[in-house]
């Protein structure tokens, strides 16, 4: 059986889009150095370290991690760079779970940056992510990969513009009392609505900003979890699943070939819950973190998570099913909508998550939540992760 | 580590430069291979994990198009950076956690599709370094030229570890340089930078390799006789050049000090049957028994002019011949472990050094060896 | 020490690698036959009888080898689409459609920029890009073996 592993301190930068101040190592060791303070932990007593980044093209020099290994006191330790797209957040958290679930350390900082800040054009690097022979020359991007997930939900659920936009206005409203949130402005549905088409049907208010921010994450065995502290987040479950890269392929509407469905995150969740004991989501999940940088996407997750029946996220998020006094929150943090720097928008979801339970999340707090989920996104829609994160052991 | 996770499938591409095939359909050779090798289907497999460049490979999130070719499909999948000896890393704490028990480990590399060197200049900061041209070659003689100045050795010594690994590659069916090089040519070679020349150089080519790795429960689920993980260690040294130690090699002994402990290795050269190495240069190949602590400081000089490290020695060093006669960059190292492997099962055929029980596979990785990962595979105890 | 203002530099840089992707055997056949013959091609998977394009040489899901090619129809039926109203670097000027399109003797869906619509009023537009529309392909007279070497244009 693997060992428990708990998240025993956490370190957020605020999320802006330019950090002209600092150089990206520098940017990471703001973080670390934040969850080092939170942990009451000194660097000495880190014994490994995960980086979580994403495409290097964002922020200009490849194989950034290695220009960090100072910014994480890795030197002489051992330190590796996950790296799975929009999902490396959650995947670099699964991986730090796995260096103490396998005995092999006690404990293990995860941290990354993201500057995209210092690129002009993000969806430029976005586009280059496609197959050179096929969609690359299509003019694809991270946008309108989202707008046929949300006009296949639309078609086949009836899922409407303004649903989506309600997803929009409830991050926006939850961003205000978010400190470290990049945009921190209330939004009206008629805003949402209003705002200009850019990949039809997606508008400007139904995507995430570029944003630049660095995120750290400390995890601890049992053992050494009891001597630093009273009230750590456990690490219950963890899942993640990988479709496939052609979403042409994914035009059916059977289980996994639905591009507008999220069959693959149903998969990762269900690992997860079954790890940590959910049977029944919608009513043993207190309070989820979900990587949804447009609109349409929170709709799909809410459904593959199970809080919902399929094709019903819309309509329940209408009801305000997932307000902050809603039946069960979803981000309350303001979600990726508000802030989303790439490379570690899935460890913020985890680090949300973690200060949700352990009722630290100060104006966003939950009221007497203790088992939260964090999700993740990257590629083609293709990568899901998923972690249970609970007050209880 | 006490023998939890085994090697018991092991699949090669031939590394040759210029292959006609595309990036996935090397991935799916070598992922198809070690399933055939490892006598299981993907349906045995629970997880996967790759390791890749993003910017070698010429997409910003390569797995996007690389990870199901690599057998990812509707699996958990994941994938590590910096080397392809890190997805081997990450494999074995998935299924030393006892959530996972078979994964599917594949790295690649296309040094042909791209220029390697200006990939890796992008890999130094834009403030200081990035405009001097540096890149992962020239940097390498700030290293060997540190490593003379307090250790002056001949020439003909790296110049006899060229001969022997492109002698050895002979071979290994799977390296595309099979010609033999004499001393001679080796120091009449083009210099690149000096005191690097053309032949003390890794050749950059194509290629993949895959591995399937199990736990102790699963082995007798497979039809191939294990190779046990006993003993790995992986460190990364500082990112600036000037703030380390450039005449030696501290990530390799950092990683190596991780391993023996784990695998209980207290004399690596007594213990140790055979070693492959991703040698960076020649040099680097004898600065690596040094870190390895098969010999002391400034004496790996002595292993080589005793001929210790030859296919007939006390402990050959690449009898595959090495990155010297074939490196897929990336993945270089990952076919070191997959060659070391297959030194522990008796399969390495004409290359296959005699009585093998206990192999270590190393690699460099980063602006000179700025990080390193060592692995130790034995046979069952 | 001394307060002062300081300002803050950036040093300008851009990533210039040139690649060149060997599209392999499969892929090759495709374009060729593209740009020789206006033919689009899939690659039939010959255990779960998928026909894919892009066609690749193997089936990810059954992981086996895959070449038995199928001539594909030139009209096939809208998956998926998105009208593109904004700015991006490198990508063409907007407006313009981008339509995911499963041909017909296909049983994946092939992405391509969707011609001859009036893209400025959405909600017409909308009215006949939808998922379930039926479009040609209409092939350029000079092709160079590239995917953007036919378009699909919705019919009726």
């Amino acid at each position: 059986m693997a060992r428990n592993v708990a998240i025993v301190g956490i370190g957020q930068t605020n999320y802006t889009t330019l950090r002209n101040d600092v150089t990206y190592p520098e940017l990471v060791f703001e973080a670390v150095t934040k969850a080092l303070s939170d942990a009451s932990m000194s660097i000495d007593e880190i014994e490994a370290v995960v980086f979580s980044l994403a495409p290097t093209s964002l922020v200009g020099v490849d194989a950034m991690e290695r220009w960090c290994i100072d910014a994480v006191g890795a030197k002489g330790k051992p330190f590796m760079r996950v790296n799975t797209g929009g999902a490396t957040g959650g995947s670099a958290a699964q991986a730090g779970y796995f260096h103490i679930a396998s005995a092999f350390f006690d404990t293990v900082l995860v941290v990354g940056a993201e500057k995209q800040g210092d690129t002009p054009d993000t969806q430029l690097i976005l586009n280059q992510i496609w197959d050179p022979r096929f969609e690359r020359a299509v003019a694809l991007n991270a946008i309108n990969m989202s707008s046929f997930q949300a006009v296949r939900h639309m078609h086949k659920y009836g899922t409407t513009e303004q649903q989506m936009a309600m997803v929009s206005v409830r991050d926006h409203k939850n961003a205000l009392n978010n400190p470290h949130a990049h945009i921190r402005q209330a939004v009206s549905l008629e805003d949402v609505l209003a705002s200009r088409v850019v990949c039809w049907p997606l508008k400007l208010l139904d995507c995430c900003p570029r944003s630049s921010g660095a995120c750290a994450v400390i995890m601890a065995s049992e053992g050494r979890t009891r001597k630093l502290m009273q009230r750590p987040a456990w690490i219950k479950g963890i899942g993640a699943t990988t479709n496939t890269y052609y979403m042409g392929d994914k035009m059916e509407t059977e289980m996994f070939n639905d591009h507008g469905d999220w069959d693959e995150l149903a998969l990762a969740a269900e690992h997860a819950y079954r790890m940590a004991g959910i049977s029944n989501p919608a009513k043993q999940i207190d309070v989820a973190e979900i990587y949804g940088p447009f609109s349409c996407l929170e709709i799909a997750a809410v459904e593959a998570l199970g809080f919902c029946p399929k094709g019903q996220g819309g309509k329940f998020e209408e009801q305000g099913f997932f307000n902050m006094t809603g039946e069960l929150p979803v981000n309350p943090s303001g979600g990726a909508l508000c802030s989303n720097p790439i490379a570690v928008t899935g460890l913020v979801r985890v680090a949300e998550a973690a200060l949700q339970v352990t009722g630290r999340a100060e104006g966003r707090q939950v009221n007497g939540a203790k088992t939260a989920v964090a999700t993740a996104i990257g590629g083609s829609l293709q990568f899901h992760t998923a972690m249970v994160i609970s007050a209880n052991l | 580590m006490d023998r939890r996770v085994a090697i018991v499938g092991i699949g090669q591409t031939r590394y040759e430069t210029g292959k006609t095939e595309s990036l996935d359909e090397i991935a799916f050779e070598a992922a198809s291979k070690a399933l055939a090798d490892a006598g299981i289907t993907r349906d045995e497999v629970d997880n996967v994990v790759i390791a890749a460049s993003d910017q070698l490979d010429g997409r910003p999130i390569s797995s996007m198009t690389l990870a199901c070719p690599a057998g990812g499909y509707l699996k958990d999948e994941v994938k590590a950076s910096d080397d392809g000896t890190l997805a081997v890393v990450l494999a074995c704490l998935r299924l030393l956690s006892g959530v996972f028990h078979t994964s599917l480990v594949v790295s690649w590399c296309k040094c042909s599709e791209v220029p390697t060197a200006k990939v890796t200049n992008l890999s130094f900061d834009p403030f200081f370094h990035r405009d001097l041209g540096l890149n992962h070659i020239n940097a390498l003689s700030f290293q060997v030229n540190s490593y003379l100045s307090r250790y002056p050795i001949s020439e003909w010594v790296p110049a006899k570890i060229v001969v022997k690994n492109r002698a050895n590659a002979m071979g290994n069916p799977y390296a595309h340089l099979v010609e033999e090089v004499s001393l001679e040519e080796v120091v009449q070679s083009p210099i690149v930078c000096p005191p690097l020349r053309q032949l003390h150089l890794p050749l950059e080519c194509d290629g993949a390799c895959a591995l399937v790795l199990t736990t102790r429960e699963r082995v007798r689920l497979t039809t191939q006789k294990p190779v046990w993980i006993s003993g790995l260690g992986w460190a990364m040294d500082s990112y600036y050049l000037g703030e380390r130690d450039l005449h030696q090699l501290s990530s390799v002994a950092k990683a190596a000090r991780q391993a023996y402990q784990r695998a209980g290795i207290k004399k690596p050269i007594d213990e140790i049957d055979v070693a492959e190495i991703n040698e960076l240069s020649a040099y680097h190949e004898i600065m690596a028994y040094e870190a390895l602590d098969f010999c002391t400081p400034g004496e790996g000089y002595k292993l080589v002019e005793e001929g210790s490290t030859e296919l007939t020695g006390k402990i050959p060093v690449n009898p595959s011949g090495g990155a010297l006669a074939a490196s897929p960059l990336f993945a270089a190292g990952l076919v070191r472990i997959a060659e070391a492997a297959l030194q522990v099962r008796g399969d390495a055929g004409e290359r296959q050094v005699t009585g093998v029980r206990t192999a270590l596979a190393a690699s460099c990785y980063g602006i000179c060896a700025q990080g390193s990962s060592v692995f130790i595979l034995s046979q069952e105890s | 020490m001394m307060k002062e203002k300081r300002e803050l530099v950036s040093v300008p840089g851009k990533w210039d690698i040139s690649f060149n992707y060997a599209a392999g055997k499969t892929v090759s056949h495709f374009l060729a036959q593209i740009r020789d013959n206006g033919r689009i091609l899939g690659m039939k998977c010959a255990k779960c009888h998928r026909v894919m394009v892009p066609p690749r040489s193997f089936c990810e899901r059954c992981f086996v080898p895959a070449e038995d090619w199928v001539e594909l129809g030139d009209e096939g039926v809208v998956e998926a689409f998105t009208i593109v109203h904004d700015v991006f670097e490198g990508s063409p000027p907007p407006p313009y459609a981008i339509a995911y399109v499963k041909l017909d003797g296909a049983d994946t869906a092939l992405a391509n920029f969707v011609d001859g619509l009036d893209l400025s009023d959405i909600s017409e537009a909308t009215q006949r890009l939808k998922i379930g529309a039926r479009v040609k392909v209409e092939f350029a007279s000079r092709r160079e073996g590239r995917i953007t070497d036919f378009k699909y244009r919705i019919i009726g």
